[in-house]
């Protein structure tokens, strides 16, 4: 059931009825009501991977009372790794096994050993790699004490599995969401138009920005042998803002959602085209995820303490695990390790927390600079997102060569009959929106929010993609 | 809760009346334009005589130069549309007739396009802004599964085939941009040669009784039209070309002419001949159907 179905369309308001008209009595019945609509909504993808969740939550929920109960170090210490291990022993057999299988195999291969590696015919359960790290969260912040664990199971299954972030985020942490389970929600209307707003915003990103720029970029991708320098920079650009559009879209339906329920979850995106320099990217994208990653892996390694070397370690163990993460394949890994390679300087001139603060342009130098300095960081990400989209490394490497010594600019036609390059515009249009609402979630909310709501609206009927639907970016992580 | 009860009620309500707007808008504009495609030419036209016409998928449209006809002094246009099967040539000939066209001669292609009683959706988009002005149109896709749908919600035809009827098409028929498909009186010249041809493989298909060929001979003979439906050159290295033998067992009066042009250098791929197969097929048409008998 994606976010932007009929099937949704129909589910949410039926949600939303039981839980306000008839479960309003209590907290209990809220949550009650929440986590069936959530084990209905994570069935419509596969019934069968419903008990791997449910197995997941009980063994995150019976390891955390253990955690807690256990009196001595090593006995906690123990609770927590058998916890560990079995959440990412599962997120190693059904996301990483045939990777790892395929990848001895061709080491092997090389040295002259000829194997056929035993492959897994798994499919991968929907948001496997996002219920798995919210589980690790708590079960890490109960091992550091940071949380009493939560003896509600009901409670504790709806932080894992609610349905407004199940599948594709954001990452939760238990001290945001679970203090808000605890409580009786009380409906407040201001909180619920903000989250249809943000709805609208978000399917205007996914159906009229992502979905467009999709088209464009699997036909570059698909056929860069063949494309010239102008159509690949082009398919770049069109990928950068498919990727946008689609995961913030898909954040911004989520966060939405859930404010219609009354629970707010954690920001997962905050304009990242905007950033100055990578380190700020980082703080804008998948926030949930990068600060996951800063709190339960970069911290626990030393952080940015000790020497300059050990700093660069971590850093790029970061970006590889991040880039891993995202998929079982060495195009991810390169991914992070493009983005480890950016950051380096920032962190060798200790830059990388520079900017920090809010920015207003005007007619200086200075604004100059900072516009500079968005274009380029801009630029980095979109070629770093060449490795993220390509099939291969060796199709990214071919991507970027032939971008860089093709030098041909003029226009190719593609067989397209949707749109041309008038979807530069359409990109141009959005940024320019974004830009001047960069300080709000949404740029519906405000002066004119009637207005603008219709202008959303005609914008995903008349400019929407419905015929050639694509599916999520991030479901398949 | 009743402020956003009402707050939903307005987003419907919005949502509604921006889909008629735009329901209207764009009907406006493609009931207003006639370069953009053939449907629209045929629709948005005054009656027309026509001494011959073309009708068939892209194997008539790139098959048969109208040029050899009217040099010979005769009104002729190919409305051959390609990626259209037999269902969406028949709706054509429909609209032909309830716009009062006189047609002395039909040219059907009926060849791979016999295959099934299939349809082309992206031909089909294109008689979508006119469901509601056209009986005929309403009448041939009454019985369609999301008829209802298509007819009775806002907006809701324009979305389902949006990537033939949508905002681009919509801005090009404001723009009145001209297609090319409509030059040459309708023959659509194929330039650029495919080497080496890749063989179109006709084993998986069988050719069945067709309904919609079926409707066109009716209405040929209700309205006293020569119908002459033939097959249309492929390329020599086809495989299974026996597929033709069935066209002719089913359709005995289907005239055979896959084979008339047979050389590679006519052919652009191996289903489509380029500009000089389809001047040296359409002169052996013409040679054979409408040639002045000698009178010596």
């Amino acid at each position: 059931m994606f976010f932007n179905s009929l099937q949704f369309a129909i589910f949410l308001p039926i949600v939303f009825i039981c839980y306000w008209f008839f479960a309003n009595k209590s907290r209990k019945y809220q949550n009650f009501i929440l986590i069936l609509a959530s084990y209905y909504f994570y069935s419509c993808w596969d019934w069968r991977f419903l008990f791997l969740l449910v197995f997941s939550t009980l063994l995150d929920y019976f390891s955390a009372i253990k955690i807690e109960r256990s009196q001595t170090k090593s006995g906690k210490k123990f609770w927590l790794w058998l916890c560990i291990s079995i959440n990412l022993g599962f997120l190693g057999v059904f996301k990483y096994y045939n990777f790892f299988a395929e990848s001895f195999a061709e080491l092997l291969n090389g040295f002259g050993f000829h194997t056929n590696p035993v492959l897994l015919n798994l499919i991968l359960p929907v948001g496997i790699s996002f219920y798995t790290f919210h589980g690790l969260s708590y079960i890490i912040d109960i091992y550091y004490g940071r949380i009493k664990s939560e003896r509600n199971f009901v409670d504790y299954s709806l932080f894992v599995s609610y349905f407004p972030l199940l599948v594709a985020g954001p990452i939760e942490r238990a001290t945001h969401l679970l203090p808000q389970l605890k409580v009786k929600r009380e409906f407040n209307f201001e909180k619920a138009k903000e989250g249809i707003y943000q709805i609208i915003w978000g399917l205007v990103k996914k159906i009229v920005i992502a979905d467009s720029c999709a088209i464009y970029a699997n036909a570059i991708f698909d056929n860069h042998n063949s494309m010239n320098s102008l159509s690949l920079i082009l398919g770049a650009i069109y990928f950068a803002f498919q990727i946008y559009g689609d995961f913030s879209g898909y954040s911004d339906i989520a966060l939405g959602t859930s404010k219609l329920f009354g629970i707010d979850l954690l920001k997962n995106f905050n304009y990242p085209y905007f950033s100055r320099d990578i380190a700020e990217f980082w703080r804008r994208w998948h926030i949930s995820l990068s600060s996951w990653f800063r709190d339960y892996l970069y911290i626990p390694l030393g952080g940015s303490k000790g020497s300059k070397l050990f700093q660069i370690r971590n850093t790029f163990i970061i970006f590889l695990v991040s880039g891993f993460w995202h998929g079982a394949n060495w195009t991810f890994i390169a991914w992070g390790l493009i983005n480890a390679i950016y950051f380096l300087p920032l962190l060798l001139l200790n830059q990388n927390r520079k900017n920090l603060d809010n920015f207003t342009l005007g007619f200086n130098f200075s604004s100059v600079r900072i516009l500079f300095s968005i274009v380029t960081t801009f630029c980095l990400t979109s070629l770093a997102w060449i490795f993220f989209r390509s099939k291969t490394i060796h199709d990214a490497i071919a991507y970027i060569q032939r971008m860089f010594t093709n030098q041909n600019f003029s226009p190719q036609y593609f067989n397209i009959e949707r749109y041309n390059y008038e979807i530069l515009f359409l990109i141009v249009l959005f940024t320019l929106v974004e830009w001047n609402n960069r300080l709000k979630i949404e740029p519906i909310s405000g002066k004119y929010s009637s207005l603008k709501l219709a202008l959303c609206i005609l914008t995903i009927l008349a400019l929407g993609v419905f015929t050639d639907y694509k599916s999520f970016i991030y479901f398949q992580f | 809760m009743k402020k956003f009860i009402l707050f939903i009620v307005q987003i419907i309500v919005t949502t509604l009346v921006v889909a008629i707007l735009l329901d209207s808008f764009y009907t406006y504009v493609f009931l207003n334009n006639n370069n953009r495609n053939k449907i629209e030419f045929v629709i948005n036209s005054n009656p027309k005589k026509y001494d011959v016409v073309f009708l068939g998928s892209s194997r008539a449209n790139n098959h048969f130069d109208s040029r050899i006809f009217s040099n010979q002094g005769l009104t002729v246009y190919n409305y051959g549309i390609s990626g259209s099967r037999l269902e969406e040539s028949a709706l054509l000939l429909k609209l032909m007739i309830e716009k009062k066209y006189l047609v002395k001669n039909i040219i059907l292609e009926i060849d791979l396009n016999i295959n099934s009683d299939g349809f082309s959706n992206g031909t089909r988009a294109m008689f979508m802004p006119y469901l509601k002005e056209y009986e005929t149109i309403q009448n041939h896709y009454h019985s369609i599964s999301n008829f209802n749908q298509l007819y009775y919600i806002p907006f809701y035809r324009y979305i389902n085939y949006d990537s033939k009827i949508g905002f681009r098409e919509l801005f090009f028929s404001a723009i009145k941009k001209k297609n090319s498909a409509l030059n040459h009186e309708g023959f659509l010249p194929l330039i650029n040669d495919q080497r080496p041809l890749v063989a179109t493989d006709l084993s998986e298909r069988s050719p069945k009784r067709n309904k919609a060929y079926e409707e066109i001979k009716t209405i040929c003979k209700q309205n006293n039209i020569t119908l002459i439906a033939m097959t249309t050159p492929i390329c020599a290295e086809t495989i299974n070309r026996d597929y033709f033998n069935h066209i002719h067992k089913i359709y005995p009066e289907i005239y055979r002419m896959e084979d008339t042009v047979i050389d590679d250098k006519y052919f652009s791929t191996c289903g489509h001949m380029n500009e000089k197969g389809a001047i040296a097929f359409t002169q052996i048409v013409f040679d054979k159907f409408f040639k002045p008998k000698n009178k010596s």
